[in-house]
């Protein structure tokens, strides 16, 4: 037995199963990120909709009733991620981050006093980043803990280096699912790195 | 050399012509397009078309009006403008001269 959702695409109403629905919305928020930069960028996004509703439609067709995780990778598969349609590499000049997500840590090159750690992460969780640069200040103080803790994140994170990046870096306003999905995440990775 | 790139670079370049293309005969309906897009095989996934309408009517190259449908909501029908088909007369000129120069290249 699985939960389903009920949702609006393009103008049709359609009942979907909960994890097809979580993976439909994480596509549609990588399109958006994807042509933020875009004039009209909120038109683009419609009509895509609207053509995937037809393509749900479309499968759904007499015999079924609910969409699942199947019809939803289908449907992305047709439509293209937005790797897929970006328009200065095409097909094969795939991102370094292939994985799709829209926040993670990186280093600010834009506002870097020393390497952009403490400005990479300011803008992460949005807050102010000379609080960070304090507590990194008082930990190398005492007993230089601080420094070390930079050093390791100067390594281990990214810059951010395009448009997309930063886009990430800053992340979506702050909401319940947003807050939910990146504590999901970051347990997962966790728990992935300590059975490593 | 990545083949597949190049390909694409290629695909790429002639796909805004071929759009403006089928919108000379009538006017359409985007999944239309895309139908006949994929017949031709000049697209790979879907999602291209759409920020290239937006991006070619935002230019004045195309118009588009609502239309009720008898299955769902109105669909959105595009149109050349009269900008549109001065812009790919010019096309049709610079697409047949690269024809003659390539065939001219491959030929010799």
């Amino acid at each position: 037995m699985k939960i389903t959702v009920s949702i609006n695409l393009g103008g049709y109403s359609f009942s979907i199963d909960e994890d097809a629905y979580s993976e439909l919305k994480r596509y549609l928020k990588n399109l958006e990120l994807h042509f933020a930069g875009e004039e009209s960028s909120s038109e683009i996004l419609a009509d895509i909709e609207a053509r995937m509703a037809e393509l749900f439609r479309a499968r759904i067709a007499g015999y079924k009733q609910v969409i699942n995780i199947n019809d939803v990778n289908q449907v992305i598969s047709v439509m293209g991620t937005p790797e897929d349609i970006t328009d200065n590499g095409g097909p094969g000049a795939k991102d370094k981050f292939s994985s799709p997500r829209y926040h993670r840590m990186y280093r600010d090159p834009d506002h870097r006093i020393i390497g952009g750690v403490c400005a990479g992460m300011g803008a992460y969780w949005n807050i102010e980043p000379w609080i960070i640069r304090v507590i990194f200040f008082v930990l190398a103080m005492m007993g230089g803990l601080g420094v070390l803790i930079y050093l390791v994140l100067y390594i281990v994170l990214p810059e951010a280096r395009t448009t997309a990046q930063k886009i990430e870096m800053k992340g979506n306003p702050v909401n319940i699912h947003n807050i939910q999905e990146s504590v999901k995440k970051e347990f997962n990775t966790v728990r992935k790195n300590m059975k490593l | 050399m990545d083949l597949e790139n190049t390909k694409a670079q290629m695909r790429k370049g002639i796909l805004e012509y071929c759009i403006l293309s089928i919108l000379s005969r009538s006017s359409c309906y985007a999944s239309d397009i895309i139908k006949e897009l994929k017949e031709a095989k000049v697209i790979v996934v879907e999602g291209t078309l759409y920020p290239l309408l937006t991006r070619q009517k935002n230019a004045g190259l195309l118009s588009y009006r609502w239309e009720e449908s008898q299955q769902g909501p109105p669909r959105k029908y595009y149109e050349l403008t009269s900008e549109g088909h001065t812009y790919l007369d010019d096309l049709d000129r610079s697409w047949d001269e690269l024809v003659e120069s390539v065939n001219l290249i491959r030929t010799r």
